[in-house]
């Protein structure tokens, strides 16, 4: 796997090309046009009717756990386990969007949860599984349980065990005949202590990996806590000038627009889009716009959205026979009314998450695609303008 | 006697099965063609459980059910209307049933009281007396708008006996030319009267040839598929379709399982609904021709052979049962892929059951159903004696 960085704009955007090698059974090669999100999958059948998909799905290993004897005599890798054998493979350590409860970390392992609990991973199970797994790249297992409130002991320790993961991880690797052409990511820990993020930084940059995860500013024990690149910033330039500017990095989080646009300008590369289903699931549809051409006094004051997303739930939706959002060419606001959505949220029917999801994922891809093309024509800067400008006055409904 | 209208409907009988009772036929509906037998694959709220109106044409599905009771409360006959009605508002341009709202009302309210006017019950929202008269049902389902269109009944549960079966049975057909004059729109939706009668074989034959004497489009059989025993449900609904016309489509409300559905075709019924597929599939379960699937047992985490070898649904050509045993319990919207394949199955039941008459060879299709089911050779006693009524003799191979 190959990173190529093409440029870095003057507030210190990254563009760059992805290039990896599709492990399993054509080794063909796919490039991958950075920045970009991943796509965060909920199992439905329903992709096919979202145009402009991301090339890179990100599964975890918090779900594909129990599956690894069947991947294994399955042989062909989660990618095709899945019906996605279209997509690149990245295997996370843990899902951003759901919460995971603090403290279950030992020396030994890092703790993984899904519906059925709780699950240790070692290291040389870690990398059992992602033999059978047989994704494009992975998260090497990692130790990312701080926060803003973790002490400095606790911070080494998570840089501590991470490096020793990571060490132990790729030995295995190096000698796995079925992990050849697949990449690891190291993670950077180190909570907000700064003595700890630079030897993270230092430890990790001096192992041979594909890439860097940036994490351990949020323990994710609070669902649908946002990111605030904000308080992360002067760490986050600490780390990168540390960290090879030819290799890529990737941070997850629920990234509302305004974090993205303030997160390129560190740095980051590669994010996460949990964001979009978080927003499904509390019956929210995004309207904001990312239209930077078009962003004059009019357009402003037409705006009449506050923050980034409408609630299909308000009762204003009942009567309501436009589109979900209008102007959006997406299948659901193409096809369905804000009235039949609310209907279905209100009778709690399974098809008004498939239909929003459709939405707010084309949303935040075609989002994307404008980040990428500001980013080659010199117009970022409208573009982050037009996005903060369209921040909430309060925080969203839980 | 009632006057001459013009349906808005039209039944082609293609072919008649030369043993049973069976027929394939053409049903033109204002929205679809539908080829019968059919099965309705059922929508209570105005969706099909997590699949959109495109999923459901690609799996060639020309009617599907939506219920009364339930649209009318959420999102109610006024919002329906101003929708265009309910195909536009859930966008399904094919063919579409709505039930009177009757049924469950009596089996969800507790407070139901059945009078001459009609069923009383306290509103599930605010605890106040609310009634559906005839006239109010068929005024609902005229704002909904669909194709097919049922009579407000009065439906006792099939285990009752004595002297309510008699009255219930008189008052569906009272309640029946209430809900022919209270129609508004005959032009353009096909009102159906259901059969009553409860088990008793007299009152079934008399209910049928009453309603039989008014001017409607279909018939429908109701009471059925309750509590009662498979032997004497069968017996009715042959005793049914028996004093049924046979120009004349009927619709044997509340089933079911395929092998109900193979027998009743046999009898001579042409349509069917039930919630059985898409309720079982919300539970992890795959229906097959050799028997159904639970999906979530462990025999299945490493078996990567699709649900149905064959089966072109999307779900059998994409996935396997260890993932499907995989996300069954862990994600609410994988169900959505088990609905599909078993609307998928289903459909192609009843498609194999048409093209089966119209070879004149429903007699094989029928055997060979019941060895796939049951490899052993242990049919059902009542299956056995329904089809030897019909003149087909399972044999154990």
């Amino acid at each position: 796997m190959r990173f190529s960085l093409r440029s870095v704009s003057h507030c210190g955007c990254r563009v760059g090309t992805l290039s990896c090698t599709r492990a399993v059974n054509d080794g063909e090669n796919k490039e991958v046009e950075t920045p970009l999100c991943t796509l965060y999958t909920k199992k439905v059948d329903m992709l096919k009717r979202i145009e402009k998909l991301p090339p890179i799905v990100n599964m975890h290993l918090s779900s594909l756990a129990d599956y690894t004897e069947a991947l294994n005599k399955f042989q062909h890798g989660v990618g095709q386990f899945t019906a996605l054998q279209d997509f690149l493979v990245y295997i996370s350590v843990h899902d951003t969007g759901i919460e995971i409860p603090s403290g279950y970390n030992t020396k030994a392992g890092t703790a993984v949860w899904n519906k059925a609990g709780k699950k240790l991973i070692e290291p040389q199970q870690f990398v059992k599984c992602q033999e059978a797994f047989r994704p494009t790249f992975y998260q090497a297992l990692s130790d990312s349980d701080t926060d803003k409130n973790s002490g400095k002991k606790r911070a080494m320790k998570a840089v501590d065990r991470t490096l020793d993961f990571l060490d132990t991880i790729l030995e295995l690797h190096k000698k796995s005949e079925r992990l050849r052409d697949v990449g690891v990511f190291g993670s950077v820990e180190g909570g907000f202590h700064e003595e700890a993020r630079m030897r993270s930084a230092r430890e990790t940059a001096a192992r041979n990996v594909d890439g860097f995860v940036i994490e351990g500013f949020y323990a994710q024990n609070e669902k649908n806590k946002q990111i605030d690149v904000e308080e992360i910033k002067d760490l986050c330039n600490k780390v990168f000038k540390i960290l090879p500017e030819e290799k890529p990095r990737l941070m997850h989080a629920v990234w509302s627009p305004d974090q993205v646009v303030m997160a390129l300008e560190l740095g980051i590369d590669v994010f996460d889009s949990c964001y979009p289903w978080l927003v499904t699931e509390r019956g929210g549809a995004l309207v904001f716009s990312f239209q930077y051409h078009n962003n004059s006094e009019n357009e402003r004051e037409a705006r009449s959205t506050d923050g980034f997303e409408i609630s299909l739930k308000d009762k204003s939706m009942f009567e309501d026979f436009g589109a979900p959002v209008p102007g959006c060419s997406c299948y659901t606001c193409q096809n369905f009314t804000r009235s039949y959505i609310h209907h279905l949220l209100n009778t709690s029917e399974l098809l008004a998450p498939v239909l929003l999801m459709i939405h707010n994922f084309h949303h935040y891809f075609e989002f994307f695609e404008s980040l990428r093309s500001s980013l080659k024509t010199d117009q970022f800067l409208k573009l982050k303008t037009l996005i903060l400008e369209q921040r909430p006055s309060q925080e969203p409904p839980k | 006697m009632a006057m001459q209208r013009t349906h808005a409907l039209s039944f082609k009988i293609l072919a008649e099965c030369s043993t049973t009772k069976a027929r394939a036929s053409l049903m033109k509906l204002p929205h679809a063609t539908v080829d019968t037998p059919v099965f309705m694959p059922v929508g209570t709220q105005g969706t099909l459980k997590g699949l959109v109106p495109d999923q459901l044409r690609e799996l060639d599905c020309r009617i599907i059910l939506g219920n009364t009771y339930h649209l009318g409360h959420r999102p109610g006959p006024e919002l329906l209307e101003k929708a265009g009605g309910l195909h536009e508002f859930m966008q399904w341009d094919r063919a579409l049933l709505t039930d009177s709202g009757g049924f469950q009302m009596v089996s969800l309210l507790k407070l139901a009281e059945i009078t001459e006017e009609g069923v009383k019950f306290q509103s599930p929202h605010d605890s106040s007396e609310m009634m559906l008269t005839p006239e109010h049902s068929i005024h609902i389902q005229n704002k909904i708008g669909a194709d097919i269109i049922m009579q407000l009944d009065d439906v006792v549960h099939s285990c009752v006996t004595g002297p309510r079966v008699e009255e219930a049975m008189y008052r569906t057909i009272r309640w029946l030319d209430r809900c022919m004059k209270a129609h508004g729109r005959p032009h353009d939706q096909n009102l159906f009267p259901i059969v009553q009668g409860g088990l008793y074989p007299e009152l079934r034959k008399k209910c049928a040839e009453e309603l039989t004497k008014r001017d409607v489009p279909g018939f429908a059989i109701g009471g059925l598929s309750g509590g009662e025993s498979k032997d004497e449900f069968w017996k009715i609904v042959n005793i049914s379709t028996d004093y049924l016309p046979k120009e004349k489509p009927r619709y044997l409300m509340g089933v079911g399982f395929a092998v109900d559905l193979v027998v009743c075709v046999a009898l001579g019924c042409d349509m069917f609904d039930c919630v059985f597929p898409t309720r079982t599939a919300r539970f992890g379960n795959a229906l097959t021709p050799t028997g159904t699937l639970i999906l979530h047992r462990p025999e299945f985490a490493e078996d990567f052979q699709p649900i149905e070898k064959g089966c072109p649904c999307s779900t059998c050509k994409n996935y396997t049962r260890a993932y499907l045993h995989g996300i069954v319990e862990n994600e609410p919207v994988s169900c959505s892929l088990l609905t599909i394949h078993n609307v998928a199955y289903q459909l192609r039941l009843m498609r194999a059951m048409h093209q089966s008459i119209v070879e004149d060879a429903f007699p094989e299709f029928i055997q060979d159903f019941f060895d796939k089911l049951y490899p052993s050779a242990d049919y059902p006693q009542w299956a056995i004696d329904a089809l030897a009524s019909v003149n087909v003799h399972l044999k154990k191979s």
